[in-house]
């Protein structure tokens, strides 16, 4: 028995070994990475077509365990693309970096801001290009943001960060007030969420055509709530809705309209053409 | 010369199969040998590092800025590990043949399985003290500059439950104590691919080629559960790819399993039962590859 032992190649006995230990050991690393990518805890493998958008050293990190250190590189990467208004080589960036990290919500948090806040305000200012080609890009720009970040939540169900930025995009870019009190709707309760986000939320559902019975009982639910509650801001938006829905006189809350600055005390809040409260805009402009 | 003046030798003593003493003096002698190539001097690059990403001001918020500098410093935690790991193990048998410092001590006492075993413990205490140690300065970095961005928020100004929010906010990208658990992934990975490089440095011909293998190992073994995915997604999944696919997935090591490091340093809790279960794999590959190693080694000439 020892000499044949001695006579079959080493070589030969070691991957028998390795089989064998192989057989017994794939079944149980199987379950626990299946256990690992459901808890979080491992990175599920980066998409085929991200994949493809590396390059040759990045690819070889992403392989090597290193999709962090490659994911940070091109956050800086991206960084440099920012800094040069280099929109579409930022968002091939991010498209990996998301891809590769799927779970950190400060990627797409930046990928929406630099996309639906940075990109589009570039593309306002831009004088060097066309007027045509900037509208065009400022609203591809906006719709790409908020489909990032819908992507992203779809990954990170709770995150507030990413929902603010959202709502930064929907409230500055998009202009669209409901969609904006609908993000900060869901942001109330959620954990790291601001505490100016439950009054937000009231504020543009008053801007929302057909919302305002709706505001109305949520911003005064917060008046009630706590005199902290008590900002201008929420005292201008209940007054108005007082107005705008005719709450009887008995009803209405004993303050009057604060002052504000560059507002004489007393005077009602002005709207923006698009119906967004704009607070620092003088009145009779 | 009279018979009486010879004294015949007292019989050897009989030694014992395995020791623990025997072990720990070879792992301690790998620990100076490897101290005196000057291995620590990576640690000072690596709080060079962690200064210089610390204070790159490109992130866009302090939670990104400490985001970003966890996931460097821990990336080069893992990268030293594994590279260490295997550079170390590679050059350790070789180095012992050239210094003929291998002669000397197999013509001792010792057995063969002793001394790989002490050879790869050896190797593990000076990854695991390295570990520690840039552990300790990550987290010094770390903690450091989160309190510096804490301070900076309450500063601010602003109403408690917004400043709150935005501490929140920061002590969730900072520091938390189950850093220490991504740090033992980091271990456990150098440890597997350790053994695997010892396995390799018992029948390779040269230094260079067990690194080269070593890291293709670690490479294949990093993507293959990722390659077999797409394979069997793009190809027509017939009984030969499988089997080629089984074939590669009982012979080379699972590394990607040993990367959840990375999800704990993006902010995933983990639970004691993962860490043990990764502990006792771990133990399996270590076991099985110096047992595989002293198949070779065991009757293998100098």
């Amino acid at each position: 028995m020892k000499t044949l032992f001695r006579k079959i190649p080493k070589w030969i006995l070691i991957l028998i070994g390795l089989a064998i230990f192989g057989v017994f050991r794939a079944p149980v690393e199987d379950d626990l990475r299946t256990n690992l990518v459901s808890d979080g805890i491992l990175l599920p493998p980066p998409a085929k077509d991200a994949l493809g958008q590396l390059n040759q050293s990045a690819l070889m990190g992403t392989l090597g365990g290193l999709r962090t250190l490659v994911s940070s590189y091109l956050v800086l990467e991206a960084f440099d693309h920012f800094s040069l208004k280099e929109w579409e080589e930022l968002r091939s960036d991010y498209k990996v970096i998301t891809t590769l990290e799927p779970r950190d919500e400060n990627h797409w948090r930046d990928v929406v801001w630099h996309i639906g806040i940075n990109a589009t305000a570039n593309m306002e200012v831009d004088e060097s290009i066309p007027q045509f080609e900037r509208m065009r890009r400022f609203n591809e720009y906006a719709v790409a943001a908020v489909e990032l970040a819908e992507e992203g939540l779809e990954q990170n169900p709770d995150s507030a960060v990413i929902r603010l930025q959202l709502a930064e995009v929907y409230r500055g870019k998009l202009n669209d007030p409901c969609e904006t009190a609908r993000v900060y709707g869901e942001m109330i309760g959620l954990r790291d969420s601001p505490g100016y986000v439950e009054r937000f939320h009231g504020y543009f559902l008053a801007a929302c055509p057909g919302k305002e019975r709706e505001a109305y009982e949520h911003l005064i639910k917060l008046y009630r709530e706590s005199e902290n509650n008590h900002v201008a801001s929420l005292i201008i938006n209940i007054k108005d809705l007082e107005k705008k829905l005719g709450i009887p006189f008995a009803l209405r809350i004993p303050e009057d309209y604060p002052p504000l600055p560059g507002r004489a005390k007393g005077a009602s809040k002005q709207e923006n053409t698009d119906g967004i409260p704009d607070f620092t805009e003088p009145p009779g402009k | 010369m009279s018979d009486e003046a010879i004294t015949p030798r007292a019989p050897g003593k009989k030694v014992p199969f395995f020791s623990l003493t025997r072990v720990w003096t070879i792992a301690t002698s790998t620990v100076t040998q490897l101290v005196r190539m000057k291995t620590f001097y990576f640690l000072l690059a690596f709080a060079l590092l962690l200064l210089l990403v610390g204070n790159v001001s490109f992130a866009s918020s302090p939670a990104q800025a400490l985001s970003t500098l966890k996931k460097v410093s821990f990336g080069a935690i893992d990268l030293f590990a594994w590279l260490f790991a295997i550079v170390a193990t590679a050059l350790l048998i070789p180095r012992d043949i050239e210094d003929r410092t291998l002669y000397t001590i197999l013509s001792k006492p010792v057995r063969r399985g002793e001394y790989l075993l002490g050879k790869l413990a050896g190797v593990l205490v000076v990854i695991g003290v390295s570990l520690l140690v840039m552990f300790v300065i990550c987290s010094v970095m770390i903690i450091w500059k989160q309190a510096g961005y804490m301070a900076d928020e309450q500063a601010g100004g602003g109403r408690p439950e917004d400043i709150q929010a935005a501490l929140s906010l920061i002590s969730k990208n900072g520091f938390r104590i189950e850093l220490l658990a991504a740090v033992y992934g980091s271990f456990l990975k150098a440890s597997v691919v350790a053994a695997v490089t010892i396995l390799l440095s018992t029948f390779a011909s040269s230094s260079l080629f067990t690194i080269i293998i070593s890291i293709l190992v670690f490479l294949v073994g990093h993507a293959h559960s990722m390659a077999t995915d797409y394979w069997l997604r793009e190809t027509d999944s017939s009984m030969a790819v499988q089997m080629l696919l089984k074939v590669f997935k009982i012979i080379i090591p699972n590394f990607q399993l040993f990367s959840f490091s990375e999800g704990i340093v993006a902010g995933a809790a983990v639970a004691p039962a993962v860490l043990a279960q990764m502990t006792g794999l771990t133990a399996g590959y270590l076991v099985v590859f110096l047992f595989l190693s002293l198949i070779t080694f065991v009757d293998k000439e100098f």
